[in-house]
């Protein structure tokens, strides 16, 4: 489309890039179709289209974000549908990003926002104050209901109520340390222990290293990374982010060059989405530059190394599994086949659920930020696995399964937490007996 | 240089009154359906016709045919106009507001009301997309047929509105073939019903003039479609050539032979490119022109179709032939070539014609197509439906570039005038839009516009619906 | 009327129709008034017909279209056609039959009266096939609508307006039309003893098949034998049309057939038996019996269609049979017209509405032929009628 930046303007790298992006849309409007909050608003301020106009307008102008520009972009769950539906190319996640951080630099937010979101990125990134931060959230849960009631206050009673009802104390999965393969050694990688996750669901990471070590991968546990930064990063806390992501590029380029690396395994497509744009992200510093792009090219999803390491066919189970594709896993990073064929080979029946391009409403911190948006969707997904009628749902990333288990009474596993089972683990709590 | 093509004088009088009619409005709409303020207006000042743009005055979404009606009523009341808008897909501007114009928009109108297997017809509100309807039935063995490339996003109403086509309509025919009914509100708020379940509706085909009418007729709120039972099988299978001109006999000699697949699609080179960049549907890159040749049935009677195609593509000196090998790879040939203008995007800012000739100009027109390209120093991929001869010429050019714009307009006006002087039309199935205004004249005599103008004028006695677009400005009715 | 208008030029024709509105003088518009008697009586002065609009201007069987001046008769059209083996695909009724006239049906009477057969239900209509007109309006203007390319939506679709618009909005001149190969091969399956409602019900169900099916009538048990001869089972006849390739067509009778077999016994009509047999159910063979009895024309959701005569049989005595997969119904009513009656079950089973073909004069005279039109609606033809023909000359009354 026409774009109107002065030359001047051009020399700000951020906006020569956003430019670039603008000059490769189209406005064919396919874009408006997959995404979650046009479909269920039918507002085009709130499609892909709509925001990429507002950012524009914005860019072009040079101008502070405002309040209706500001509502528009923070609805957008950046599930990344439109990537994978444009035609064009349109590089809409580096845009809208861009877009976050203008917003963050030069819009002040309502009191509440403000609270609520400094609340979110000074807890989740970091799991022992997240623990800590559940165990009292698990106390005031009876107060939930009341304070969703109160305009002010609905943020953090949905906090209270997403909270979970068993916290598991520390896993060993998540202290540094080298683990060996426990038959011949085909690999060696590291493994993002994460944030959030092993809090929430320490069994994952867990079953990722048994499985791979029995497989004969070495796993790296390294000291001293922490939080992708994805979150901040949504939040257009640039400099956090890039924060994040320098120390965790140092942590694995040291792990790297001590032993060798073949993957750096990421059981959370969330945070292998942004884990994988590091080298965009710091492609303008000198010093990180080259080893970001480094990390960002060994960076690997847990399904997309399993499919590198031809696993023996398996008996087939008489478990239907739902596969929800994590919008970060198939438009994020475009991995589609990979979990499924794994699941089909271990035995599994796999069903798709309808509208399986749609969010189910968790994008990260979105269902404590847009409850109501986020809620439709979650309702509109969990109809549609439901009616898969699957034993099981499974899925890579933790987001979606926090959102869509406070939806339904189906199961929802991680896909690695089923590998390990159909190759040798222990079943996984939470699943159904076998018929 | 051509001029650019005007849209009406904004009314002052609606200018003038525009903080009270925004007020006005938002008293008949709910909250969340009235869109005021500049910042969020400028989103819809275009749709996929990019080289112009017009910011409106507000944008209504209603939720209702009730709340549609109202707002037209109101806005007849003060003479205001109105612009029609679906998913704003447009290629001939057909949904581009003006700057004294009111933006009805059908996107909350969403909801699939009713599907009836038995009659094989779905009643689906206007802002129901196109695909929306064959994936709701498809599960029991149904679609619904018109497939315009934009079927992803476009809406029924604007398929309506536009009297849309594609791929498929070769077999199947376009909207208006395949269109039983609908509810639309006239320009001061009446709703009226034409059409239903029945095959037939009385009187004058009052609903074959509404459909393909641009928005200035009314506003279709509900539409009753025909399903048709989804065939056994189909298989696209492609034939690359060396020469577009061989690949234009090839597709008439098809159709002269009697044989009716249910699409023949024609890429050029520069079209294949694109496409599977997008795509990676397995096109052959080392071929000048590809036909996508869809056959369907059983098996034995896909076989016996293809097999007289072929035959016909051998003596036209067909290079290669490759049949889908899966029904995923079927897919992809669809997709890429379905995202060939949005594709088109990864290298160029393009505009996109339309115009519709005889079978037999097919390859006539291909090449004065390209010598009028070249006269202008321009680039062009060439991607459309062959077997009812409806051209997509895409010109490819710089948008941030004036003059470069202006020769791509030029460019156009001169292919368009082609295809009418071929014995063709300026518009297939993207509608006439502002884009194609002032071309009008090439194809039709004053006398013949006058009457569709005293047509229109009984729909619409004030001129308000969508009334910068159709018809020249030149030699309207005085209001 | 004293004399008939038979201009031999469009030029002449509009001379005609300028002298006649400047003289305020009604027109009746026929071409070879085979179907006259569709629609009201009118009230004209004088006759205005296109018959000596005579010929075939262009016709290129490659390119699926022809263009005729509107008073071509059809068994000029049809044996051009025929040459190519070519066809009409939306199989347009001969209505001599039925309204016991004679002469030459014409192209433009066709088109002007929207006349599709039994192929509608997957072809389209006489609507749906005819790609460009020229006509003349009622200041006697020659105007030009439409082209002769298969897609065209440049501007408004006058096109459609004009055909079934029974010569009230001006006269065609020239049509041009697609028309299509003929089928290699055609065969009826014939299902037998079904009632109305389980006919209704096996023609959903073969219409929801991936088998094609380009006819689909329910014969009721009074009218079969004018249909399919003695030689095959008794009652009712349930027939399903297939066209195609010959291997298509063998591959989907044996569907047909064996999915008709659970309910019924079923045989398989030949290609030359099929072409008769469709072109009886065209014409309406039954009901072309040389009498005034009422015939109407139903148009209804194809499944409603049963109800309707259901209903119907309860309260008067009707004759009927179906067309368009059950939402055709010819009703031939043994007395009286019933038009209030019929008019009001109609919108009992959810809408469509009835024409009046054949009656006796008194009988057309007291009863509207056409299904009224709600008010906005009537109120938009009066409109468009005005736009079109501002003094009222081209067949008034004939519509209401």
């Amino acid at each position: 489309m026409q774009t109107n930046f002065t030359p001047e303007q051009l020399t700000d790298p951020h906006v020569a890039e956003s430019e670039g992006i603008l000059r490769k849309c189209v406005h064919c409007g396919f874009c408006t179709a997959t995404c979650p909050t046009y479909v269920t608003l039918g507002n085009e301020l709130d499609s892909p289209r709509g925001r990429i106009y507002l950012i524009k307008d914005m860019l072009e102008n040079g101008r502070p974000a405002d309040e209706e520009v500001v509502t528009h972009i923070d609805r957008c769950l950046s599930c990344l549908a439109c990537m994978t539906t444009c035609p064009s190319g349109v590089n809409y996640m580096h845009l809208v990003d861009h877009a976050r951080i203008h917003i963050e630099q030069t819009y002040k937010r309502p009191l509440k926002d403000r609270l609520v979101r400094n609340v979110l990125a000074a807890v989740l990134p970091y799991p022992g104050r997240f623990r800590l931060a559940l165990k009292a959230a698990r106390l005031g849960q009876p107060l939930a209901a009341a304070m969703k009631r109160v305009p002010f206050l609905k943020s953090f009673g949905i906090m209270l109520d997403l909270a979970p009802a068993g916290i598991a104390p520390a896993s060993s999965a998540s202290t540094p340390g080298i683990r060996p393969a426990q038959t011949e050694k085909r690999g060696r990688v590291a493994i993002l222990t994460g944030c959030a996750q092993p809090v929430l669901k320490p069994g994952i990471n867990e079953a990722t290293i048994r499985l791979l070590t029995r497989l004969g991968v070495e796993v790296v546990v390294p000291q001293g990374e922490g939080c992708c930064g994805a979150l901040v990063h949504h939040m257009g806390r640039e400099e956090q982010a890039l924060a994040a992501a320098r120390r965790n590029v140092d942590v694995w380029v040291k792990a790297a060059d001590a032993g060798g690396l073949d993957a750096i395994i990421i059981t959370a497509s969330g945070c292998g989405t942004t884990i994988k744009d590091y080298g965009h992200m710091l492609r303008l510093d000198p010093a990180y530059a080259e080893k970001a792009a480094r990390v960002s090219a060994l960076a690997k999803d847990i399904t997309e190394y399993l499919a590198t390491l031809d696993l023996p066919r398996q008996e087939p189970k008489a478990i239907i599994v739902a596969y929800h594709s994590a919008c970060s896993m198939q438009h994020g990073q475009k991995i589609t086949m990979a979990p499924k064929i794994l699941l089909k080979n271990a035995g599994f029946t796999v069903r798709d659920p309808a509208e399986g391009h749609l969010c189910c409403g968790s994008a990260g911190t979105y269902n404590i930020l847009q409850p109501d948006i986020s809620a439709t969707l979650k309702a509109r997904k969990v109809k549609n696995i439901e009616a898969t009628k699957a034993d099981i749902i499974a899925t890579g990333n933790i987001g979606c399964i926090t959102q869509i288990a406070t939806g339904t009474d189906m199961p929802i596993l991680h896909t690695v937490e089923l590998l390990d089972w159909a190759y040798g683990g222990e079943k996984p709590a939470g699943i159904l007996p076998s018929p | 240089m051509p001029e650019t093509i005007a849209f009406l004088e904004p009314k002052p009088s609606v200018l003038a009154r525009r903080q009270q009619i925004v007020e006005d409005l938002a008293d008949i709409l709910p909250p969340g359906c009235l869109i005021s303020e500049k910042r969020g207006l400028v989103p819809f000042e275009t749709d996929a016709f990019i080289a112009y743009r017009q910011v409106p005055l507000a944008v209504a979404l209603p939720e209702t045919t009730a709340q549609v009606a109202a707002v037209l009523k109101y806005c007849s009341r003060y003479g205001i106009p109105v612009v029609p808008r679906g998913a704003g897909t447009s290629l001939s501007g057909g949904a581009i507001p003006q700057s004294d114009a009111v933006v009805i928009g059908l996107s909350k109108m969403s909801r699939i009301l009713d599907v009836d297997f038995a009659n094989r017809t779905a009643t689906v509100q206007a802002g129901v997309t196109n695909i929306n309807i064959s994936e709701a039935v498809s599960a029991d063995g149904f679609f619904y047929a018109p497939d315009p490339s934009s079927q992803l996003a476009c809406t029924i109403g604007g398929n309506i509105g536009m009297n849309s086509g594609g791929a498929h309509c070769l077999k199947y025919g376009v909207t208006t073939n395949n269109l039983l009914g609908v509810k639309m509100v006239l320009f001061d708020g009446t709703v009226i019903e034409l059409g239903g379940k029945a095959l037939d509706a009385p009187g004058y085909d009052l609903l074959g003039l509404v459909c393909g009418s641009e928005g200035q007729l009314g506003i279709v709120t509900e539409a009753t479609v025909r399903l048709l039972a989804k065939p056994e099988g189909s298989r696209p299978v492609l034939f690359g050539f060396m020469s577009s001109e061989e690949a234009g006999s090839c597709v008439a000699e098809v159709i002269g032979s009697g044989i009716i697949p249910v699409a023949i699609e024609f890429m050029d080179k520069p079209a294949i490119g694109i496409c599977e960049a997008f795509a990676q549907a397995g096109y052959p890159m080392d071929v000048e022109a590809l036909l996508i040749v869809e056959v369907e049935g059983s098996e034995a009677e896909m076989e016996a179709m293809l097999a007289s195609i072929i035959a016909i593509a051998r003596r036209h000196g067909v290079a290669t032939i490759r049949e889908s090998q899966s029904a995923a790879q079927a897919a992809l040939i669809w997709k890429g070539r379905k995202s060939a203008f949005g594709a088109t995007g990864r290298i160029a800012d393009y505009i996109c014609m339309d115009g519709t000739v005889p079978l037999g100009q097919l390859s006539y027109v291909l090449k004065k197509t390209s010598e009028i390209i070249d006269s202008y120093g321009l680039r062009v991929a060439n991607v459309f439906h062959a077997g009812d001869g409806n051209m997509h010429p895409l010109i490819l050019y710089n948008i941030n570039d004036p003059e470069d714009a202006a020769r791509a307009e030029a460019a156009g006006n001169d292919i368009l005038k082609l295809c009418v002087d071929a014995g063709g039309c300026l518009t297939g199935e993207h509608g006439v839009g502002i884009e194609k205004r002032d071309l009008m004249l090439h194809q039709f005599e004053q006398v013949d516009l006058n009457q569709q103008m005293a047509a229109r004028a009984a729909f619409d006695p004030q001129w308000i619906m969508n009334p910068s677009k159709v018809f020249p400005l030149e030699g309207r009715p005085a209001a | 009327m004293s004399m008939n208008f038979e201009p031999t030029s469009e030029a002449e024709a509009a001379d005609i129709i300028r002298q006649a509105a400047a003289h305020a003088v009604p027109l009746a518009i026929t071409g070879g008034g085979t179907r006259s008697g569709l629609g009201n009586s009118v009230r004209a002065e004088r006759g205005l017909s296109t018959r000596r609009l005579s010929g075939i201007l262009s016709y290129n069987p490659a390119e699926m279209t022809m263009s005729a001046r509107a008073g071509t008769p059809m068994r000029e059209i049809e044996a051009a056609l025929a040459g190519n083996r070519q066809m009409l695909a939306f199989e347009p009724m001969d209505h001599r039959g039925v309204m016991g006239t004679s002469g030459e049906p014409t192209i433009g009477g066709v088109f002007a009266a929207n006349v599709s057969g039994p192929r509608r239900i997957t072809a389209g209509a006489a609507r749906d096939h005819l790609l460009g007109i020229r006509f003349i309006n009622g200041s006697g203007e020659a105007i030009k609508s439409g082209g002769r390319v298969m897609k065209n939506v440049t501007g408004l679709d006058l096109v459609k307006l004009l055909c079934g618009s029974h010569g009230t909005l001006g006269l065609l001149t020239e049509v041009t039309f697609k028309v299509l190969p003929l089928p290699p091969a055609a065969a009826t399956i014939v299902a037998f003893g079904l009632d109305d409602a389980q006919a209704a019900a096996a023609m959903a169900h073969a219409l929801a098949m991936p088998v094609e099916v380009s006819g689909a009538a329910h014969l009721t048990e009074s009218v079969r034998y004018r249909f399919v001869g003695t030689s095959h089972p008794e009652g009712a006849a349930t027939v399903l049309r297939l066209e195609g390739l010959p291997a298509s067509v063998a591959v989907r009778a044996e569907k047909l057939k064996a999915a008709f077999a659970q309910v019924a016994p079923a045989t398989v009509l030949d290609h030359e038996a099929t072409e008769k047999l469709w072109r009886d159910i065209r014409d309406v063979k039954p009901y072309a019996d040389g009498t005034q009895k009422p015939l109407w024309r139903v148009s209804v959701a194809p499944t409603a269609g049963h109800q309707l005569v259901a209903a119907l049989r309860l309260q008067t005595g009707v004759d009927a049979f179906y067309d368009w997969q059950g939402g055709l119904v010819w009703l031939r009513m043994e007395a009286d017209a019933e038009s209030e009656m019929l008019r009001r079950f109609i919108k009992g089973i959810g809408g469509g509405h009835a024409t009046l073909v054949r009656a006796s004069d008194a009988v057309r005279a007291a009863t509207p032929a056409f299904e009224p039109e709600p008010a906005p609606v009537a109120a938009l033809s009066v409109r468009l009628k005005e736009k079109f023909d501002p003094k009222g000359i081209f067949n008034p009354g004939k519509m209401g």
